[in-house]
């Protein structure tokens, strides 16, 4: 019995040996990852949004190609990366007044309140987050709670496109997120950690270079990190 | 010559919203027929073998069948005048002009199915259509035959004109019950049939216009007579929404079974500027395409699905030789990507992949891993969704790679 799987991927036929991803198994008959790749496997970037349907199955999911197991039968394809109609324009540095902050958001996303709660973005993310009641919290003013929704996204748009209302939700969780961080102090440990840098306390170690060389390199910087 | 708009668009009963006027012309026969025998309405339909116009072609004394079967006093008829499709322009005029040849329809399936309450569910941007339904609805209060049906049904009648959402996904049955049970408009998978569960969660009959404009000429002069009046096994009339590169465009009642050689060419005076005909977008944008070697086919629900395609709504979008296939299946399903509704990730993310990959084909950036994408994502889709909507967006695109592949041939090579 071969122990290799067989998939087809946007219309090419492929036989990959398990364990790999979908995204290993794209590259696996050579084809060029010029599109719908980014971070290479570690999830974060968001870049390799798919739709899938498995063998025997009807319905089809949205997924993330770098965290899906290749299966026997899988049929995949990719979505292409888009960019929005209309940029959102904010500068998170003039945020400044909290009390006025869900008012932002409302204005920069104003189609956000017109939600008709189809659920299709909870369905559509491949992270599992409740994107519809993140995007709900922030209409209700309850920017802390929406900002922890989206905390894992990363940036995929499988929300958007899937958005009949185009309300961009992970473009509003992201501004929801960076007005937040903006107006609450740092995490105690990383105020502490980047003091210790700054005062050379700390070095920060490369692998693969000798923490001597590190150091060096870290004291005779121009610019250290700064808090921020 | 076949006759031409002999029954829901003769030019004697376009009468509007006046009642009396619409008596005159012959109207209310049909309604008295159906109230003194109500046992009847319902085989008279069998035996007409009318058919649901709103695109499916389901026997509609089925419908009804199931609907009066339904246990419980409190049911609904609901008319079902969303009409949102492109190329599909055929209700508005039934509305508009003849609003008692609808709503004597719908009044007489509400006696078969013991419905009181009668809406008629229209799409908000048929202004004319919802001001006339508005006007002939009020001349019905009082009326001695609204007093008979409701002494049938034992209830007060109540007719009521609600604008739709106006939404595409809007005409879709369940998103009908949706809506009017004050919720945004989405589909849900069937069943519960809205028979079963509906308005209120009370057993629903709903019908297409066009359905409804006929009960009462059916009830009035027979069976025999509807059946007469369609070619060769089909009955009745049908309603052609004839657009796209046509001489003359426009909404034409032939028999059921007519030519679409005859439509296009009798009709609708021939292709314009003298082109060849090079295909149609039958029944609308979600159809298998018929081309020049069908130009003989009958166009009633049986021979158009024996070509593997479906008469749909009726609408037959034309074109000619230099009109681009992929241009026109690109534009439709971006209409399918705008309209889907969101619930469902593989149909709105689905036809939003189509519609880009079809784009960069019609518009001569499309790669040979774009075509192989695009037949890749033709096979993974369907049945994705809790309605119709992503395979007949499917359907289309499918159907033109099929017919002519040619057109998605890079193009150097064309």
């Amino acid at each position: 019995m071969s122990d290799r799987i067989r998939l087809s991927i946007d219309g090419r036929e492929l036989e990959v040996k398990p364990p790999v991803s979908l995204l290993q198994a794209a590259a696996s008959d050579g084809t060029p990852l010029t599109s719908n790749v980014g971070c290479m496997g570690q999830g974060v970037c968001g870049a390799c949004r798919c739709m899938v349907r498995r063998e025997g199955e009807k319905a089809v999911s949205t997924v993330l190609a770098c965290e899906t197991s290749a299966e026997d039968g899988m049929q995949v394809s990719f979505i292409d990366y888009f960019s929005p109609h209309r940029p959102h324009v904010y500068d998170v540095a003039a945020i400044t007044d909290s009390w006025r902050v869900a008012d932002a958001v409302r204005d920069i996303f104003p189609e956000a309140e017109h939600c008709r709660h189809c659920g299709g973005c909870d369905r559509a993310c491949p992270k599992g987050l409740e994107v519809q009641n993140g995007v709900a919290l922030a209409v209700a003013g309850n920017l802390a709670d929406a900002a922890d929704v989206f905390d894992q996204c990363v940036m995929c748009n499988l929300c958007t496109l899937a958005c009949p209302e185009h309300i961009w939700p992970n473009h509003l969780g992201l501004m929801v997120r960076r007005a937040v961080t903006a107006l609450t102090l740092r995490p105690v440990d990383l105020i502490t950690r980047l003091d210790e840098i700054e005062r050379g306390q700390q070095p920060i170690t490369f692998s693969g270079e000798d923490d001597d060389d590190a150091a060096d390199r870290t004291a005779n910087r121009a610019g250290t990190p700064r808090k921020g | 010559m076949t006759r031409l708009n002999s029954v829901l668009l003769n030019p004697r009963i376009g009468v509007g919203a006046d009642l009396a006027a619409w008596r005159k012309a012959g109207g209310g026969e049909g309604l008295a027929r159906a109230l003194e025998r109500p046992e009847d309405i319902i085989p008279t339909l069998r035996a007409a073998d009318l058919r649901g116009m709103g695109g499916a072609g389901f026997p509609t004394w089925r419908k009804w069948t199931a609907t009066a079967d339904a246990p419980g006093d409190e049911k609904y008829v609901v008319c079902n005048g969303n009409e949102d499709e492109p190329g599909t322009f055929k209700d508005c005029y039934l509305l508009h002009r003849t609003p008692h040849q609808v709503i004597e329809g719908a009044l007489i399936a509400a006696a078969a199915v013991r419905a009181a309450t009668v809406v008629f569910y229209i799409n908000p941007h048929q202004t004319d259509g919802i001001e006339a339904m508005r006007r002939a609805v009020a001349q019905w209060a009082g009326d001695s035959q609204i007093a008979a049906l409701e002494r049938l049904i034992g209830q007060p009648m109540r007719l009521t004109v609600t604008p739709s959402s106006g939404r595409y996904i809007g005409g879709e049955e369940s998103a009908v019950v949706r809506w009017l049970n004050g919720s945004f408009p989405f589909p849900r998978r069937k069943p519960p049939f809205p028979f079963e569960q509906g308005v209120n969660d009370k057993p629903t009959l709903i019908n297409n216009t066009e359905t409804l404009s006929n009960i009462s000429h059916i009830l009035k002069n027979g069976a025999d007579w509807y059946r007469d009046l369609g070619i060769g096994g089909a009955s009745g009339t049908k309603l052609f929404s004839l657009s796209g590169d046509v001489l003359e465009p426009g909404l034409y009642e032939l028999p059921m079974g007519t030519s679409l050689q005859e439509l296009i060419f009798t009709h609708g005076g021939g292709m314009l500027g003298g082109r060849a005909f090079k295909a149609v977008f039958t029944g609308g944008p979600s159809n298998t395409l018929l081309t020049a070697r069908d130009l003989d086919v009958a166009l009633d629900f049986d021979s158009v699905r024996a070509r593997q395609s479906r008469l749909g709504t009726g609408a037959m979008i034309v074109i000619s030789e230099g009109t681009s296939v992929v241009r026109k299946v690109a534009e439709y399903v971006e209409f399918f990507a705008n309209g889907s509704c969101g619930q469902c990730p593989p149909c709105k993310c689905g036809t939003f992949q189509m519609s880009r990959l079809l784009d960069r084909i019609a518009t001569g950036r499309g790669t040979e891993a774009d075509r192989r994408a695009l037949r890749h994502l033709c096979q993974i889709l369907p049945g994705s969704g809790r309605c119709a909507l992503i395979d007949g967006a499917v359907t289309v695109v499918q159907s033109s790679l099929q017919t002519f592949p040619e057109e998605y041939a890079a193009p150097a090579s064309r």
